[in-house]
């Protein structure tokens, strides 16, 4: 409906809160999205195979220079504690055991859209911009294609570079780490 | 071998983009009993002042002493005229669904000999809610409007304090109310349900 409503944001502590006091199960598959618990779409075998490859890509690619997180949280914000595909993060010696990580912490966030595309591109990119995570990438696998967002700045990323199959990609902060398209959106 | 299109976003194209209609979010929804638990644990405090619409936790804005005033008059010309056939609540909760669960300005209800304390009143013992709408007129007319339809509430006003009209919703079907009357200072008007409880629209907007 066009009227707005003031929804009552939620923190992270609250969210967290939520799971303890079992509002929300341990299993339920949700982020906390600008203070909002939305749900995560299931996960289908496409988008499953598509982040397993990608993981594997990653890890064998940064060895020890960064730690590979699929399907983990991440702390952006009081309001905000989204669960990327997956992320690049600084080594650290506990392996993010003792708290999750904050944008500090970041030197990807890697997310692959089969039909949350649109969810993806617009309010993850200015959520991920706003928060300093330095670079994104959007694999959109129905067109084959990875968007690659860099400099954020002012709540959104300055430049976006489109690559396609055949093409090598790595992170501004990694610049060894190259990884082909195929092991983002499949052959 | 670099296969690449570039693009460097100018501030007209980030500007662009806040402007486009926000994309559609499925938000996780809450039951009465997720909302009560929330309460229970700390994460809603007395001092956050919220109603549970649809299974969203939605804040009320803060009412300002022309509201105020307008809701207490209302109270009182109700409860003189209503005497035992009903009972008046102000701001108190009524349970519509397991999802929603509103705090109007004013609802009339079925007498009931513990006042509701072992339960909320629900749909079938409300003979009509009243929003006093000052700055909240959209959200008392269309979101409100809707829930209270959906509910089979069966009269449901609304004073326009800043256009100085009552409007009245009766007839609840499809989701819908299928009649509206508008009444003007100067009338003298009366639930269906209660047709003996009659009050003056100055009641309702103040003078």
């Amino acid at each position: 409906m066009a009227v707005e409503m003031c929804r009552r944001r939620f923190s992270v502590d609250d969210y967290h809160r939520m799971v303890g006091a079992g509002i929300l199960c341990e299993s339920e598959r949700v982020e906390l999205i600008r203070g909002e618990v939305v749900p995560m779409t299931p996960i289908g075998p496409r988008h499953n195979g598509c982040v397993n490859r990608a993981s594997a890509a990653f890890a064998s690619a940064v060895a020890k220079k960064a730690i590979v997180q699929t399907q983990g949280s991440v702390r952006l914000s009081f309001f905000d504690e989204p669960e990327p595909d997956l992320v690049l993060l600084r080594p650290k010696a506990d392996f993010y055991i003792s708290a999750h990580p904050h944008p500090a912490d970041i030197l990807l966030i890697v997310e692959i859209a089969d039909s949350t595309l649109a969810y993806d591109s617009r309010i993850k990119a200015r959520l991920y911009a706003e928060s300093g995570v330095p670079e994104y990438w959007l694999a959109d696998v129905a067109a084959g294609i990875v968007a690659r967002y860099t400099d954020p700045v002012d709540g959104g990323y300055r430049d976006v570079h489109t690559f396609r199959r055949g093409a090598m990609i790595a992170p501004a902060l990694l610049p060894d780490v190259r990884i082909a398209v195929e092991d983002l959106v499949g052959d | 071998m670099c296969a690449s299109l570039s693009k460097t976003w100018s501030a007209t194209d980030r500007e662009r983009e806040k402007r486009q209609v926000s994309v559609e979010i499925h938000r996780r929804r809450f039951t009465v009993d997720d909302y009560y638990r929330m309460a229970d644990v700390g994460i809603l405090k007395k001092a956050d002042r919220v109603e549970l619409i649809e299974g969203e936790v939605v804040t009320m804005s803060p009412n300002g002493p022309r509201h105020a005033a307008c809701v207490g008059r209302a109270g009182q010309a109700l409860t003189l005229r209503a005497v035992d056939s009903a009972i008046i609540r102000i701001h108190g909760p009524v349970r519509l669904t397991e999802q929603t669960e509103p705090e109007p300005d004013l609802a009339v209800l079925r007498p009931k000999a513990d006042f509701y304390a072992s339960g909320h009143p629900g749909p079938t013992d409300i003979l009509l809610i009243v929003e006093v709408a000052d700055s909240s007129l959209d959200y008392d007319r269309k979101v409100k409007t809707r829930v209270y339809a959906e509910s089979g509430i069966r009269e449901y006003w609304v004073a326009d304090l800043p256009n100085g009209v009552v409007f009245r919703y009766t007839d609840a079907r499809d989701g819908t109310y299928q009649t509206l009357r508008e009444s003007r200072r100067g009338e003298r008007i009366a639930p269906e349900l209660l047709a003996g409880v009659l009050i003056s629209v100055e009641d309702l907007l103040g003078d």
